[in-house]
């Protein structure tokens, strides 16, 4: 969907580049611009929304140098140009395509299908309204409405996911979406011993983002792209394995069996097991670095001494280390 | 001499599920009997994480669990290969991962008290080249052996990758766990009667049958 992103004086990222994978893992200490990443292309999905304005020449803008984001795209987008920039110092709502022409309304379409998440466990536990065409929320709110329209009208869709959920969290035997008298949907996972029902009130906050997980991985209209981010949170190391597998599901639909175009996922993180997982695959790791008040992304893919690193350490352990880059800053007395 | 009873309890430290599935299946396939296996399971992140908690894990076993013995497998990676002139007496090539983990083994056990009845807990040591997959593919596809592989390092041209032999077993180079799963205990199913086949072509886990036999040995 996107191919790169370039920003110039974009909080942070002053002046950053970054060619975009199906899926990106993007490591780095905190405020390297991993977020302002995310939030960029949010904003590129918020004002696409609008009628397109007439192009602004920089000359005749109020502000010089201020921040602009220029995104590239795919196939079979790749000849169009999406830039947001600012008018004024106070006006940062300018979306300037080119060319705009047959390809903008499809382009459009997909980038309103973009979204971002951070999962907040009381939201996804929360009772919803049971509707149609329900949505996630950013927070995963709307869960229950989602899986219990999943249930209605993808029956073969939710029993998969469910299996799923059962195969990764094997103490589960069932979900179940809850449709009160109020038009409110509740979610409960039945516990294999004994059957016992357990309201998401009650479940594990790490069995609630799983299952969001799943929710986005089995959506039979998955978005164009899926942001998300901390996906190692409230999970044990040993299911880290399992989360990626979900997401992949996503980004890389053919190697399930699923034939549908691919969903392209960024994602970040902070643990280093998660990052182990990725050796075979370092071009999907984007190392954002923040040096003084300026952060840039390179891709792990780009160090040249990489299979040398790894006969002597895990990725995580090197990340840690602070030899692949991506760590806090220390103060130098 | 080390007591093992009839039925042994084993511990596999392995990278995933789906290896120690597969492992679980070539080890009672040599040892030809049922094992007992202890868990919770034991993990590993990859090389050369295995090396390091080693002896934590030597210990653990030897005085809090009732096993028998440990399998430690792991991939040869680009790493040299273990030839059979390393199991010559006293000789010890650092750069092998066999001769490494069978170091680590001989230093942690030498120190060890005995515990639970027995001296020592015993070890068997394997090295899939360059990868678990390549063993997956042994009687399915010729060309993959460990010495087709060998003679590629030598000739610093590679018959294959470690990716290329994931897309061979897997169909993808990204396997889901459970479909990961699945391809292994699948493909090591053609080994469950015999391993002679394996074990001719890839040595490495010739040394892993050969420990497993001594011990059954040891067990007479």
């Amino acid at each position: 969907m996107i191919a790169s992103v370039a920003f110039r004086n974009f909080k942070a990222l002053r002046n950053a580049h970054l060619e975009l994978a199906p899926f990106n893992l993007v490591i780095g200490p905190n405020g390297s611009g991993k977020t302002s990443l995310i939030d960029a292309l949010m904003r590129l999905r918020s004002l696409a929304k609008l009628p397109l304005r007439d192009p602004v020449p920089e000359a005749e803008r109020d502000i010089h140098d201020g921040p602009e984001v220029t995104f590239h795209f795919i196939p079979p987008h790749e000849a169009s140009e999406a830039v947001i920039g600012c008018v004024s110092d106070t006006q940062c709502d300018l979306l300037q395509v080119d060319p705009v022409g047959k390809d903008w309304p499809g382009l459009r379409t997909r980038l309103q299908g973009m979204r971002s998440y951070v999962f907040d466990h009381h939201a996804i536990a929360a009772r919803s309204a049971a509707r149609e065409g329900a949505e996630l929320t950013t927070t995963g709110g709307n869960l229950a409405a989602v899986l219990a329209t999943l249930r209605k009208n993808h029956p073969e869709e939710f029993a998969a996911l469910s299996a799923e959920l059962m195969r990764i969290l094997p103490e589960y035997r069932e979900v179940d979406c809850e449709i009160g008298k109020d038009g409110m949907v509740g979610l409960v996972l039945v516990l294999r011993e004994g059957g016992e029902r357990i309201p998401a009130d009650n479940v594990s906050q790490g069995t609630l983002y799983l299952l969001t997980m799943l929710a986005l991985a089995f959506d039979a209209t998955p978005p164009s792209v899926v942001c998300i981010e901390e996906i190692d949170r409230g999970f044990h190391p040993r299911l880290l394995r399992d989360v990626r597998d979900v997401l992949y599901r996503l980004s890389h639909p053919a190697g399930f069996g699923i034939k549908r175009e691919p969903v392209q996922v960024i994602a970040t993180t902070h643990s280093p097991y998660l990052l182990d997982l990725f050796r075979d695959h370092p071009e999907e790791i984007v190392i954002s670095e923040k040096i003084g008040a300026a952060a840039t992304f390179s891709r792990l893919a780009e160090r040249g001494d990489l299979k040398e690193l790894l006969e002597e350490g895990t990725l995580g352990d090197m990340w840690f280390t602070g030899i692949l880059g991506g760590v806090p800053e220390e103060k130098n007395d | 001499m080390t007591d093992v009873r009839a039925g042994l309890k084993l511990a596999i430290i392995s990278e995933s599920p789906a290896d120690e599935a597969a492992l679980k299946v070539l080890v009672e396939a040599v040892l030809r009997e049922r094992v007992t296996w202890v868990t919770p399971t034991l993990r590993a992140r990859g090389w050369p994480s295995v090396a390091q908690v080693l002896p934590a894990v030597i210990r653990h076993l030897h005085f809090n669990t009732d096993a028998d013995g440990i399998v430690v497998v792991v991939d040869s990676d680009d790493s040299l290969v273990h030839t059979s002139a390393h199991d010559a007496p006293g000789y010890y090539h650092p750069h092998c991962r066999i001769c490494q983990l069978r170091g680590v083994y001989r230093q942690t056990v030498k120190k060890l008290p005995a515990a639970r009845g027995r001296d020592r807990i015993l070890r068997a040591v394997g090295v899939a080249v360059p990868a678990v997959e390549a063993w997956y593919l042994c009687g399915r596809d010729e060309r993959v052996t460990e010495e087709v592989w060998t003679k590629g390092q030598e000739s610093g041209v590679m018959p294959y990758t470690r990716g290329e032999l994931k897309w061979r077993v897997y169909g993808t180079d990204r396997p889901s766990l459970a479909h990961e799963t699945r391809c292994a205990l699948e493909e090591v199913a053609r080994h469950r009667k015999d391993t002679r086949r394996l074990e001719n072509d890839f040595p490495g886990f010739a040394s892993l049958a050969k420990d497993l036999r001594e011990w059954r040995q040891i067990n007479r």
